[in-house]
C-alpha cells in the first residue's frame, strides 16, 4: 500500500533490497540503546533509528537520517566496508548474525532518491571557510560547515568525487551514485574548478576565515628498482583511473602483476582481469594475514581469478621497452614488529625467483601531491600533521582525508571531514 | 497435480489420542471448524484421510436462501512481518443449501465412518431451524453447530445484530433447534462481543442445548488504506467490517472460554484463534472438551496436523496423560479475581552470562518502568533492588530471555 505518487525503490538497481527483503532484514535489528553499531560507524548514523523507520514505512524518514549523517550516502551504501565498521559491532550477531546494515542504508537512500533533502540548517554566520578538495573529506566537511551557517568555497581540479570517482572501479561503485551524492550537495557550497598553486593558496588563506585542506594524496609511491621506467609498468592510480576513463587505451597484456597488499592493489588486480589479463598475480611482501584489506575484496579478487604470491617482493623489472619478467625476493616476517604492528618483513637470501610479465601496476601507496603546501608540518610519512581537532600546525588551516593519514576508507574520510567541520565552527564562532 | 511432498517425509509417531465428545468417539481433539476448508467435500476427504477428526461442514441454510458473496472477501492484520496475525473475512454462510450439504454428510459418514462429521445451520425462521436440524440428522451428521454469530452480514431475525448478542433470542432460538435435534446433540456458537458472556451461555444451557461452541470471530475493521482511506479488504472504494480470527484473537477466546466454563456444565467446543497444539492445550485447560482449526488450515493447509498431533501426544508422554480430556480444566483454579492474588515481593535477575548487551531492559524500564536498571561500562545492566517493584516488563523485552523474576 504505497501513495501513488511515492518513488518505488529502483528495483532494476543490483545489489538493492527489494521492499520484502528490506522488511524482513529490519525486523532483525533489537534497537539496542546507544547501540554499539552507531557508536562503530565513523560518522554515527543513528542506526536502529533509522531502521525503526523502515519497519514502520517510513523511508522519507529513514532516508533523511542517513543522509544528514553521511554526506556521500548513496555512495557509502555501496562502498562501506561495513563488515570492518558497523556490522562486527552489531548485538544481534551475538545472537546469530549481524543485521545487514549497509544494504538497508543503501535501499532507504535509493528508495528515496528522487525526493529532494533538506537538512536542518542554521542561519547564515557571515563566515567564509574555504574546502580545498572535493574528495570525501572535503564535501563532508563543506556539508556540515554549510549546516552550521557558514559560507563555504570548494576548490577542486575537476569535478567533486575524489577518490571515489578517480579511482574505484565501476563494479565496485556504480558511476551514479556517487554522481546523486554529488549533485544533491551542489547547493551547498560554491565551486572554484582549477589547479591550486602558491598564489592562489595564499588568496585563498586571505579570504577567508578558515580553511580545510583535504587534497588527498596524488602521487603514487614508486618501487625504486631498475625497469620501473617501462611503459608498462603502471602506478596505480594512473591505471585506475585509465581504466575508468579510457579503458580501451590500456595495454595490460595477459600476464600481470600488482605488487602491493591493499584495497588499492585489490581493485587493480580485479580491474585487470575484468580487462582481459589472463592471469594476475598480487606480490606482498607480507602474509595474507597482515593485508590491511577487506575479506569480502579478497574473496571477490579470488573468484575472479587473481593469485596471490605472498612473502615476496620485486626487485627487478627486465625487458626491452616493455616489460617481459619481475625479478622477485622471497621474504619472511622478521622479529621486529614497525610502527603498524606487524612484523617487518626481512629478505630470505638465496630464494630468488622470475615471473613472467607483459605490464606491472605498482600499488604501494601514494604521496601528497600539493607542492604549494610548503608551510604546513609533516609527519615522518609525509603527511600533514594535525591535531585531535584536525587542526594543521597553521592557526585556522584544518585538514583531514587521505593527506593526514594516508588511504584510508571514504567513510573515514568523511568522518574526519565533519568532525573537522566542528572544530572549524568553534575556532571562527570563537573568533569572533 | 500431486504434491511429491505429501507423505513423503513419513510422518512422526502419534500415541492413542482418542476420547468420547458429546457422546461421539473422536480420533483427536482436533477439528476442522466451520470455514471455507469444509465448503468442499474433497477438501473434507482430504483433510480425514491425513488425519483430521472430524469436521464442521460450512454453515447452511434452507434452499432459496440468497447467499450474495463480495469479494475480495479476505484481508490481514499483518504485525511485525507477521503475515495474517489475524485474518479479516466478510465471507458469509455456504452457497450450498442444505440438500446439498445432507449429500456430503451422507457420502462422508459412509466414506469415513470413525470421523466426526458436524454440519453447521444458520436461519431465520423456527420452521427453518427446525427443517434443518431434522434433515441433517437424518442423513447421519454426528452433531449440529448453530452459528448465532456471524459477525459477517446478517441473515438472522434481528438483521445487523448477531442472534448471540440477545440472551432472550438465544434461549429461545436454542430451544427451537434443540426441540428437533432428537438423537444428536446440539451445539450453539456464540459471540464473545457481548456485555456478559456469561449471561448468553446460561441462556444456552437452560435451553437444553449440548454445548457451546466458543468463540466465533470477533467483529473488527481491518485497517485502513492511509493514502485512500479505503478500509480493508477494499471493494471498489468501499469496505464494511471483518470478523476477525488467528493468533490475534486468542487471547479473547481463552479468556471466553474460562469465563463459561467456570459459569456452565455443558461442554466447551473451543474455537478462534487456536494456531498450534500447544493453543489447544491452552484452550482445554480452560475448559474446551476439542479445539476448532480454520484460519491457521486456511493459511498453512491440512498438513499442519501433522504437528498438531505429534505436539500433542509428545506433551501428553511427558506430562504423563492418559487422554486429552485429563487436560480439560486444569487451568481454571489458578484463575482468581484481582483482590485474591497473592502479595509477594518479586525483583528482576539478570544472567550475565547470557546478557548480549542490548540495553533494550534498560530503555524499556527507564520509560516505562520504574528506572530500576542502571547502565555499566560492559553494557550488562544491573538491576537496582530499591527501585525494581517486579513488574515484569524487562524479561518480556529480553531478545535472550536471559532476565527472570525471582522472590526477594
Amino acid at each position: 500500500m504505497q501513495r501513488e505518487e511515492r518513488t518505488p525503490p529502483d528495483k532494476t538497481a543490483p545489489g538493492v533490497f527489494d521492499d520484502r527483503r528490506a522488511q524482513v532484514e529490519a525486523e532483525r535489528c533489537l534497537y539496542c540503546f546507544d547501540a554499539p553499531c552507531t557508536s562503530a560507524c565513523p560518522v554515527h548514523i543513528d542506526i536502529p533509528a533509522f531502521i525503526a523507520m523502515l519497519r514502520s514505512g517510513n523511508a522519507p524518514g529513514a532516508a533523511w537520517l542517513v543522509r544528514n549523517a553521511n554526506a556521500l550516502a548513496d555512495t557509502c551504501g555501496r562502498i562501506c566496508p561495513s563488515e570492518v565498521y558497523c556490522q562486527p559491532a552489531c548485538t544481534r550477531g551475538k545472537q546469530d548474525a549481524p543485521v545487514r546494515i549497509r544494504e538497508l542504508h543503501l535501499y532507504a537512500t535509493r528508495s528515496e532518491r528522487a525526493r529532494e533533502f533538506h537538512p536542518g540548517t542554521s542561519p547564515p554566520t557571515g563566515k567564509s571557510v574555504a574546502v580545498l578538495g572535493a574528495g570525501p573529506a572535503g564535501l563532508g566537511c563543506a556539508f556540515e560547515l554549510a549546516k552550521f551557517g557558514h559560507h563555504v568555497d570548494l576548490y577542486n581540479d575537476g569535478p567533486p568525487g575524489g577518490v571515489p570517482l578517480k579511482s574505484i572501479p565501476p563494479f565496485r561503485l556504480p558511476e551514479e551514485d556517487l554522481v546523486h551524492d554529488t549533485g544533491m550537495l551542489g547547493r551547498f557550497f560554491t565551486a572554484h574548478d582549477g589547479t591550486i598553486d602558491a598564489p592562489v593558496f595564499g588568496g585563498i588563506t586571505r579570504n577567508h576565515d578558515a580553511l580545510f585542506i583535504a587534497v588527498g594524496l596524488g602521487r603514487d609511491r614508486s618501487l625504486g628498482i631498475p625497469g620501473e621506467e617501462m611503459e608498462s609498468v603502471f602506478p596505480v592510480l594512473e591505471f585506475l583511473e585509465t581504466a575508468k576513463k579510457r579503458p580501451h587505451t590500456l595495454r595490460i597484456g595477459s600476464r600481470v602483476i600488482v605488487v602491493g597488499g591493499g584495497n588499492v592493489s585489490l581493485d587493480a588486480a580485479a580491474t585487470a582481469r575484468r580487462l582481459g589479463a589472463a592471469e594476475v598475480t598480487l606480490l606482498y611482501r607480507r602474509g595474507e594475514q597482515q593485508m590491511l584489506v577487506w575479506s569480502a575484496e579478497i574473496r571477490e579478487a579470488r573468484r575472479l581469478g587473481v593469485e596471490f604470491r605472498f612473502h615476496a617482493k620485486p626487485f627487478e623489472i627486465v625487458g626491452r621497452g616493455r616489460v617481459e619478467s619481475v625479478k622477485c625476493r622471497t621474504m619472511r616476517p622478521g622479529g621486529e614488529n614497525d610502527d603498524s604492528g606487524r612484523p617487518v618483513p626481512v629478505e630470505v637470501p638465496g630464494a630468488d625467483f622470475f615471473l613472467p610479465a607483459d605490464s606491472v601496476i605498482v600499488a604501494i601507496g601514494q604521496d601528497v601531491s600539493a607542492d604549494w603546501l610548503t608551510g604546513l608540518s609533516r609527519t615522518k610519512k609525509g603527511f600533514i600533521s594535525v591535531d585531535g581537532k584536525f587542526q594543521s600546525s597553521m592557526a585556522g588551516v584544518f585538514a583531514g582525508g587521505d593527506a593526514v593519514s594516508g588511504e584510508g576508507t571514504v567513510v573515514r574520510s568523511l568522518a574526519h571531514g565533519k568532525q573537522a567541520a566542528r572544530a572549524i565552527h568553534e575556532y571562527i564562532m570563537r573568533k569572533g | 497435480m500431486k504434491s511429491e511432498q505429501d507423505g513423503a517425509a513419513g510422518t512422526a509417531p502419534v500415541r492413542d489420542l482418542s476420547y468420547e465428545l458429546l457422546g461421539i468417539q473422536i480420533e483427536n481433539p482436533f477439528i476442522l471448524a466451520a470455514g471455507p476448508s469444509t465448503d468442499d467435500i474433497d477438501m473434507v476427504r482430504r483433510a480425514f484421510s491425513m488425519g483430521w477428526a472430524g469436521a464442521v461442514l460450512k454453515t447452511t441454510s434452507v434452499e432459496g436462501t440468497r447467499v450474495d458473496l463480495a469479494y475480495p472477501m479476505i484481508s490481514s492484520f499483518n504485525h511485525d512481518g507477521k503475515l495474517l496475525f489475524g485474518m479479516g473475512n466478510i465471507d458469509l454462510i455456504s452457497a450450498h443449501h442444505i440438500d446439498r450439504v445432507e449429500a456430503t454428510v451422507r457420502t462422508l459418514k459412509t466414506e469415513f465412518p470413525g470421523k466426526l462429521v458436524a454440519a453447521s445451520i444458520m436461519a431465520g425462521k423456527k420452521d427453518d431451524w427446525q427443517s434443518l436440524v431434522g434433515r441433517l440428522e437424518n442423513a447421519g451428521a454426528d452433531l449440529i453447530e448453530c452459528s448465532f454469530s456471524c459477525p459477517q452480514g446478517n441473515i438472522g431475525e434481528d438483521p445487523g445484530k448477531m442472534l448471540a448478542q440477545s440472551v432472550a433470542a438465544t434461549e429461545l432460538t436454542a430451544r427451537w433447534v434443540k426441540e428437533a435435534a432428537r438423537r444428536i446433540p446440539v451445539s450453539i456458537k456464540i459471540t464473545p462481543q457481548v456485555t456478559d458472556i456469561v449471561d448468553v451461555a446460561r441462556a444456552v444451557q437452560r435451553s437444553g442445548a449440548d454445548a457451546l461452541t466458543a468463540s466465533n470471530s470477533v467483529q473488527a475493521l481491518m485497517g485502513i488504506d492511509i493514502y485512500s482511506f479505503v478500509p480493508n479488504p477494499p471493494l471498489a472504494g468501499k469496505s464494511t467490517y471483518s470478523g476477525l480470527t488467528g493468533p490475534a484473537i486468542k487471547p479473547m477466546t481463552l479468556r471466553t472460554i474460562a469465563e463459561i466454563a467456570r459459569h456452565v456444565t455443558i461442554p466447551v467446543l473451543g474455537t478462534g484463534g487456536a494456531s498450534s497444539w500447544r493453543d489447544a492445550v491452552e484452550f482445554m485447560s480452560v475448559g474446551a472438551r476439542c479445539v476448532q482449526f480454520c484460519t491457521l488450515v486456511m493459511h498453512h493447509g491440512f498438513r499442519v496436523i501433522d504437528d498438531l498431533r505429534s505436539g500433542l501426544s509428545n506433551y501428553m508422554d511427558d506430562m504423563g496423560f492418559s487422554s486429552p480430556l485429563d487436560i480439560v480444566g486444569r487451568a481454571l483454579p489458578h484463575l482468581a479475581v484481582h483482590d485474591n492474588l497473592p502479595r509477594r515481593v518479586v525483583r528482576s535477575v539478570i544472567d550475565e552470562s547470557r546478557c548480549i548487551g542490548c540495553e533494550v531492559c534498560y530503555v524499556a524500564c527507564r520509560d516505562g518502568g520504574h528506572a530500576a536498571i542502571d547502565r555499566r561500562e560492559s553494557r550488562i545492566p544491573l538491576v537496582n533492588p530499591e527501585r525494581c517493584v517486579g513488574c515484569g516488563l524487562c524479561p518480556l523485552v529480553c531478545p535472550e530471555a536471559c532476565i527472570s523474576l525471582a522472590e526477594a
